[in-house]
């Protein structure tokens, strides 16, 4: 189908919920601020649950609450995606299928996004994801080409950073937020950080730390 | 020097702490432990037994072999022989993915003393790590029959039933831990997550009361009264019920709403605070 592009603030948040929680499986939803129509660009992703997947009460009330909000800000859910507990089975489970058939309902061109735990390593050299698109009734693996990840590099530096800084640790997904209320699932305050690591002056500053 | 004595003392006490709560923050627990071990050994008096014990098996979480290695080493030299070193040893083993060898170590654990629940525990996890949870929750249960007060064991094949979508079997062993643990908040809440994941009116009336029980005994449950509200908001919306019924869920509902709102207007304050 159609090409896929995965920003830099989605793949940072998306990869941290997955280090956070390396003993569980964790899951979030995909989002993008572009209209509908043409490529899908995932703008930002929304981490959600890291216990119970499969139950069904706070996975609905984690998309009602998103739905919600993208209304207010102009955004759409547009995927799904999850990272198994066993590093070795990055296949979809009957939830991530359930779920990302849910979004395709009001999504024609929705994304199923498992995240490849075994190949998560601080210098792999492609994104350790998998994607999937719904063909027919059924969720295919997409062509590797027609998924674009500008600034790979630059975007798994980012990653690393935050990692060694620590500052991991400040990403809130939903279930986070039910534990106490006051911790901000909407991670405005991560978002900034890595919009502060994204700007074209960091980048230069440890491309060349990188290189040497 | 009384600064030292006193960081030491601090750090004692909050690996005894985490030990005594069960925390898993491996990553702390290996920053804080490994400089009491390579500082302070010789100061901790027999303490520094189970804070080889506590920090190896932090260390294995965090894939620190070498910490892991040097606390084992010690714990050999200390209690040779001794079932609970042997069984750290198969840990080791599980966290290199040694899967095959780890199971012989528990194997002869067992061997000579069948009662061992640790190794028997262990085995299961192996089956978990590898991805065969049909095997796993056989053993479980298998495991269960001959130590049913074993609490851990039923959360875990809650766990494991969750996993496999059969909600059933996961309710049953919720009930169980219901029955032992009648003040304990979290498994009600989770029997009613279940209950209202099964579906279907008298499912959904179950999930209700036991999302309201919940909230009886830690009215904080923040998911106990979204699941009060989306439970009795789904029964009253549903076509099977009489009015009377309808009523009193919709007032359910609208205590709910407002309890939450105003959990977040307090969280929002506090924010600004």
């Amino acid at each position: 189908m159609g090409e896929v592009e995965l920003s830099c603030l989605a793949y940072v948040k998306m990869y941290l919920h997955g280090c956070l929680f390396p003993r569980c499986s964790v899951n979030g939803l995909l989002l993008s601020s572009s209209p509908a129509g043409g490529a899908v660009c995932v703008t930002d992703c929304v981490p959600l649950l890291h216990s119970h997947l499969p139950l069904a009460p706070i996975t609905q009330l984690g998309l009602t609450q998103v739905d919600v909000w993208c209304a207010q800000t102009q955004q759409r859910i547009v995927g799904y995606y999850q990272a198994n507990a066993c590093v070795s089975d990055n296949s979809p489970t009957p939830c991530a299928l359930k779920i990302a058939d849910k979004i395709a309902e009001q999504c024609n061109n929705a994304v199923l996004l498992m995240i490849d735990g075994g190949k998560m390593s601080p210098d792999y050299r492609v994104p350790p994801i998998v994607m999937y698109e719904r063909k027919d009734t059924r969720w295919t693996l997409k062509d590797k080409h027609t998924i674009m990840l500008r600034q790979w590099e630059e975007t798994r530096e980012i990653a690393n950073q935050l990692l060694d800084s620590g500052d991991h640790s400040l990403l809130v997904d939903f279930d986070s937020h039910l534990d106490d209320i006051t911790r901000d699932w909407t991670n405005q305050k991560l978002n900034a950080k890595i919009a502060e690591l994204a700007s074209p002056a960091n980048v230069c500053t440890w491309m060349s730390r990188v290189e040497k | 020097m009384a600064n030292v004595i006193s960081f030491k003392n601090e750090m004692r006490d909050k690996l005894r702490k985490w030990r005594e709560d069960n925390h898993r923050n491996s990553e702390q627990i290996v920053d804080v432990g490994e400089e009491l071990i390579n500082e302070h050994a010789s100061k901790l008096g027999d303490d520094i037994w189970i804070i080889y014990e506590q920090v190896m098996i932090a260390a294995l979480d965090c894939s620190r072999d070498d910490l892991a290695w040097t606390c084992l080493q010690e714990l050999k030299r200390q209690f040779p022989g001794s079932q609970r070193v042997k069984r750290l040893a198969g840990m080791r083993l599980e966290a290199l993915e040694k899967y095959e060898d780890a199971s012989k170590q528990y194997d002869s654990i067992l061997q000579d003393d069948p009662t061992n629940t640790a190794a028997r525990k262990r085995k299961i996890s192996i089956l978990k790590a590898q991805g065969k949870s049909a095997e796993a929750i056989r053993e479980l249960n298998e495991y269960l029959e001959q130590f049913v007060g074993d609490q851990e064991a039923w959360h875990e094949l809650s766990e494991l039933y969750i996993n496999e979508h059969d909600y059933g079997k996961a309710a049953f062993c919720l009930e169980e831990l219901m029955m032992t643990n009648p003040h304990n908040h979290l498994y009600c809440e989770q029997y009613a997550e279940v209950k209202y994941t099964q579906g279907g009116l008298e499912n959904l009336e179950l999930s209700r009361k036991y999302f309201a029980q919940a909230l009886k005994l830690n009215n904080r449950n923040m998911r106990a009264l979204f699941g009060l509200y989306m439970s009795a908001s789904h029964i009253a919306a549903s076509p099977k019920v009489n009015a009377t019924v309808k009523k009193a869920n919709v007032k359910y509902a609208t205590w709910a709403t407002n309890q939450i709102n105003r959990a977040y207007q307090v969280s929002y304050a506090r924010c600004l605070l």
